[in-house]
């Protein structure tokens, strides 16, 4: 096979990879984008093997083979609610791999310029390519690799520490060394200075370097920021795995990498700013991580947070005609979604219209809470977007929040001194009646006072969400 | 410091400021309370039970004006209480600021503060000290008590084996706080009830009560009721010509009517005719709440009841809420009770009279020898008026300004983006050999529809799409299945190779992954 046949391949793969991002515009498309995915994934992996330059292609579908397994026990296996940290830990492995592609990219550099013509000759694929480079273009491959190199690291231990978070095997809390984000400028000009020292000495040993540096704004990075901000770094993280790929993509000159990469990267970043727009807060600010910069001392809560039981909630259920669920992160945590879905449907079947209010940043992931209810059979069309239902809370009867807190959280409104004012929330309390299922009577994930839970139409109905739920769902048929 | 109540010398009066129960909570904020004799008795609480709850019972109005640094009160207060105010003492009393003027200049002189109750801003975090509010349920209720006390049949329809008893049917008109309270008595009792008010937005709040809402077939675009705080606003002549012919519609049919309109600081609209008590049958009973501003009714008698001729009876007392003491002594008492918390937010028995806060400074009508009535307007604007404020209707030329003037901001944002793009790609060409540019381009365009395609996801698929896009994120896969062939040593096949593993486990998990969350997407 030569050459033109693997780039008319590569072409077809990223249509197809266009038409797999732009097929999640809906639910039923998005079925078949998957589809337009993976085929576009087999043949570009494919058209590579069989193409010009490749080599121990046996190898390479056995290890494809192996992962392939480990991946597919890996999806098969994973709770709905664990799809956060899933999404995080592939991550990783994107960037490691990004790492390791941009370390060879350096070896066969190394090995070419020690070779002669006759050797050169001799050369095929990737390293033929690279033995055929003016002295610029082997300058601008350097910058490329260096970049690969550092975006990846960058990715892997952010990836990890993400993981980590969300999985709870880390603090969630923004934790930093002393010195704080002077620590990670000041590795990241290190690394410009390392970039400068391998232009000019091409030594192997500073790209080793920078990679640990950039491990280390990674992990520091990632660690700075807390659990509340947690969809945009995923978000983020995703963004830069395709930065990663696209900076490979222009070492290796290979157009493929580019375009998914840069697909990959736009993707992510757009991820991010809607994400941010939706916490109203830019996007340095996330990164700078933790809540700050609260003007002044917050509004003072007033009254007290008044407790209910079961059997109250039951009765104003059963009273209610219309009611609204607000899920958060606490559903997830206590793995309620399927109280949650159950309870929906006896309300439904007892003619009562039940809607679902998904703020834009519930959970830990964009879009987590659709996930987590679809996951329960909750049928899409009543589950519905901040905007969608703000102005319907109030002719709403019952509203229900379960285990979320800063969305709900009306000082973003009412107190200009909140750390979280402006951001847009969901406006419960406006319905005649709120519920509030909760653990205990602390703050939430910002630590910020929520009066919502003071209001006098607010009633809190304490306890773990699915314990809650199933206290609720005996007494309601 | 202490709060002190007297005996209210309004004749008629037999509301109380103060309760043992309010006494014992104004005792935690750190309040010593002090009553004078007798001022509870009317309302049904006794000197005793004040002292029970250690409230010092002092002999006359001297005694208690001269101990007492705060003094909370219900009526409006004589030149003779204004006489006993000194400059570090604090009044809290309904006060009628607007049509007082004689009273705030006598308080200014004084130096002292006062407090007006009917000033508190009807906003939801001072709905806890809305002594309008709280008064005015009273009165809705007591109407509804008052007109079946003169109403010589039955609220409920009933067939007995005496004979038909056709229910009642009760006019509410105006569903202010009042209008609402008479509503929810009348349907309880059994009545069918009618109830009319000039913001269409309280329709819902007024079925929500089981009464039925009048709609007038009258097409114009009403002031938002909410814009002037919750409260209504006079209405046009064409609009009050068919309010009117409405309610001459209406008249032969109704027993009761209540009427509680009122427009703050004017005198009450006439809204039900001298022809339409005219058309009434024998027996009606009309409940005018708004006669102490000269009535909603016309025949009116202020603090009387009279019979019209054709035996409608039209009842104008204006002390409803004096005629339930008990009840209103005890919201009014817890009125005060927030309105103390509010001031004492140090629970310290201090009055920290902060001017800054949008419900102190509101309710403030005198402080420290000036008048400081009327409020600036609050900060935090009323409950209802919030969505709707927010998007003032703009003319259709407005509109298109606005459109045009946003295309501009677009076309130019746009082209400056553009601008820049194009130079920072030039500037690259400059200087970049040709191989690269060729990649770059395609970078720069794969961005561009990267940015194009990802802004029309549904938002819903967020997560599919971060899995999606981490899948396929593995493409970096190609990178290493090219290294692997391509010689070079061991060290460079080894990378490779677990390149190859991990991008081939990224691809089948994100895949499946992806494909398990889509599946569980399905319509009802």
């Amino acid at each position: 096979m030569d050459y033109g046949f693997t780039t008319a391949a590569y072409v077809v793969a990223a249509v197809l990879f266009i038409l797999s991002l732009g097929g999640l515009s809906g639910q039923e498309s998005a079925k078949r984008a998957v589809w337009y995915g993976i085929v576009g994934m087999a043949l570009a992996v494919v058209a590579t093997l069989i193409g010009p330059g490749a080599g121990l292609w046996w190898l390479s579908v056995i290890l494809i083979a192996c992962g392939g397994v480990i991946g597919y026990m890996l999806a098969t296996k994973v709770e709905m609610t664990q799809m956060p940290e899933l999404v995080a830990g592939m991550h990783a492995l994107v960037g490691l791999a990004a790492v390791f592609v941009g370390y060879n990219a350096e070896l066969v550099m190394n090995n070419v310029a020690g070779l002669d013509a006759a050797g050169i000759d001799a050369l095929k694929g990737f390293s033929a390519k690279v033995a055929h480079k003016t002295p610029v273009e082997i300058g601008i491959l350097q910058v490329e690799v260096f970049l690969g190199v550092f975006i990846g690291a960058i990715t892997f231990t952010g990836s990890v520490v993400a993981y980590g978070k969300l999985s709870g095997k880390l603090t969630s809390s923004a934790t930093q060394l002393p010195g704080g984000h002077m620590l990670n400028a000041a590795a990241a000009i290190g690394s410009l200075i390392l970039l400068a020292i391998y232009m000019s000495t091409g030594g192997g040993w500073t790209l080793i370097l920078m990679s640990l540096l950039a491990f280390f704004i990674g992990y520091h990075l990632i660690m700075g920021i807390g659990g509340a901000d947690m969809p945009v770094v995923v978000s983020m993280l995703n963004s830069y795995s395709g930065w990663a790929a696209a900076a490979i993509g222009f070492s290796l000159g290979n157009d493929l990498l580019i375009v998914v990469g840069a697909l990959v990267g736009s993707s992510g970043a757009i991820l991010s700013y809607i994400m941010c727009k939706a916490m109203n807060r830019s996007f340095i600010s996330v990164i700078l991580g933790g809540f700050g910069g609260a003007s002044g001392p917050a509004m003072e809560v007033e009254g007290e947070q008044i407790a209910i039981d079961a059997d109250g909630v039951a009765q104003a259920l059963e009273e209610a005609d219309s009611v609204v669920i607000i899920p958060g992160y606490g559903m997830a945590v206590a793995q309620a979604q399927q109280n949650v879905a159950e309870l929906t449907r006896r309300l439904r079947a007892a003619g009562k219209e039940v809607r679902f209010a998904i703020h834009p940043v519930a959970g830990r992931l964009p879009g987590h809470m659709n996930v987590l209810l679809a996951e329960a059979k909750v049928p899409y069309d009543i589950v519905l977007e901040m905007d969608e239902i703000n102005d319907d809370f109030p002719e709403t009867d019952v509203a229900i929040v379960i285990g979320s807190n800063d969305i709900v959280n009306p000082a973003a409104q009412e107190d200009p001194n909140s750390p979280i004012a402006g951001m847009p929330v969901l406006e419960c309390w406006k319905a005649k009646q709120v519920f509030v299922s909760k653990r205990g009577q602390g703050t939430g994930y910002s630590g910020i006072e929520n009066p919502l839970f003071y209001k006098e139409n607010t009633r809190m109905y304490y306890g773990d969400a699915k314990a809650s739920l199933d206290e609720l769902l005996k007494r309601i048929d | 410091m202490k709060i002190g109540t007297p005996l209210e010398v309004e004749a008629g009066e037999n509301r109380v400021a103060m309760t043992p129960d309010s006494a014992r909570q104004l005792q935690k904020l750190g309040y010593d309370c002090v009553i004078q004799s007798g001022a509870g008795a009317k309302a049904g609480f006794a000197d005793a039970d004040y002292a029970a709850a250690d409230v010092e019972v002092v002999e006359g109005a001297d005694a208690l004006w001269t101990s007492a640094d705060i003094i909370a009160k219900v009526r409006i207060p004589t030149e003779e209480e204004l006489g006993r105010l000194t400059s570090d003492k604090t009044l809290i009393t309904f006060f009628n600021p607007g049509g007082n003027e004689a009273g705030l200049e006598q308080a200014k002189a004084s130096g002292a503060n006062v407090i007006a109750m009917e000033m508190v801003p009807r906003i939801s975090r001072a709905q806890k000290m809305d002594a309008l509010s709280s008064m005015a349920n009273i009165a809705g209720y007591r109407a509804v008590i008052e007109a079946g006390n003169n109403f010589g049949r039955f609220f409920t329809g009933q067939i007995t084996a005496a004979g038909k008893v056709p229910p009642a049917k009760v006019l509410v008109v105006g569903a202010g706080v009042a209008g609402l309270a008479a509503i929810g008595t009348s349907t309880s009792l059994g009545a069918i009830t009618y109830a009319f008010d000039v913001r269409p937005e309280v329709a819902e709040q007024v079925e929500s009560m089981g009464a039925e809402f009048v709609y007038l077939d009258f097409e114009e675009e009403q002031q938002d009721g909410a814009a002037t705080g919750g409260y209504a606003a006079v209405s046009s002549p064409e609009f009050r010509e068919a309010q009117l012919a409405k309610f001459r519609e209406l008249a032969p049919e109704v027993d009761i009517v209540i009427t509680t309109a009122l427009i703050p600081n004017r005198e009450a609209p006439k809204l039900w005719l001298a022809d339409m008590i005219a058309a009434m049958k024998p027996g009606s009973v009309i409940v005018d709440l708004a006669a102490e501003k000269g009535g909603n009714a016309e025949g009116t008698v202020m603090d009387e009841k009279v019979v019209t001729e054709n035996g409608v009876t039209i009842i104008g007392y204006t002390d409803f809420p004096s005629r339930m003491a008990a009840q209103s002594s005890t919201l009014y008492a817890t009125n005060i009770r927030h309105m103390m918390t509010d001031l004492t937010p140090e629970k310290d028995g201090q009055i920290n009279h902060d001017m800054e806060d949008d419900v102190i400074r509101g309710a403030t009508v005198a402080h420290q020898g000036e008048i400081t009535f009327p409020p600036p307007p609050p900060k935090v604007a009323a409950i209802a008026a919030k969505p709707k404020e927010v998007v003032p209707e703009l003319t259709p030329e407005e509109k298109k300004a606005q459109e045009v003037a946003e295309f501009k901001a677009q076309t130019k944002q746009q082209v400056t983006l553009l601008a820049v793009g194009a130079a920072v790609i030039l500037g690259v060409g400059l200087v970049a050999p040709a191989s690269f540019m060729q990649h770059f381009i395609v970078f720069v365009l794969s961005v561009f529809i990267g940015f194009q395609v990802i802004w029309n996801v549904a938002h819903s698929l967020h997560t599919p799409l971060m899995a999606v896009t981490n899948a396929i994120s593995s493409i970096i896969i190609l990178g290493a299945l090219m290294q692997i062939g391509s010689g070079g040593g061991f060290l460079v096949v080894l990378l490779a190779a677990i390149s190859i593993f991990f991008a081939g486990i990224n691809i089948f998990g994100g895949f499946l992954v992806t494909r398990r969350m889509l599946a569980m997407f399905q319509k009802s």
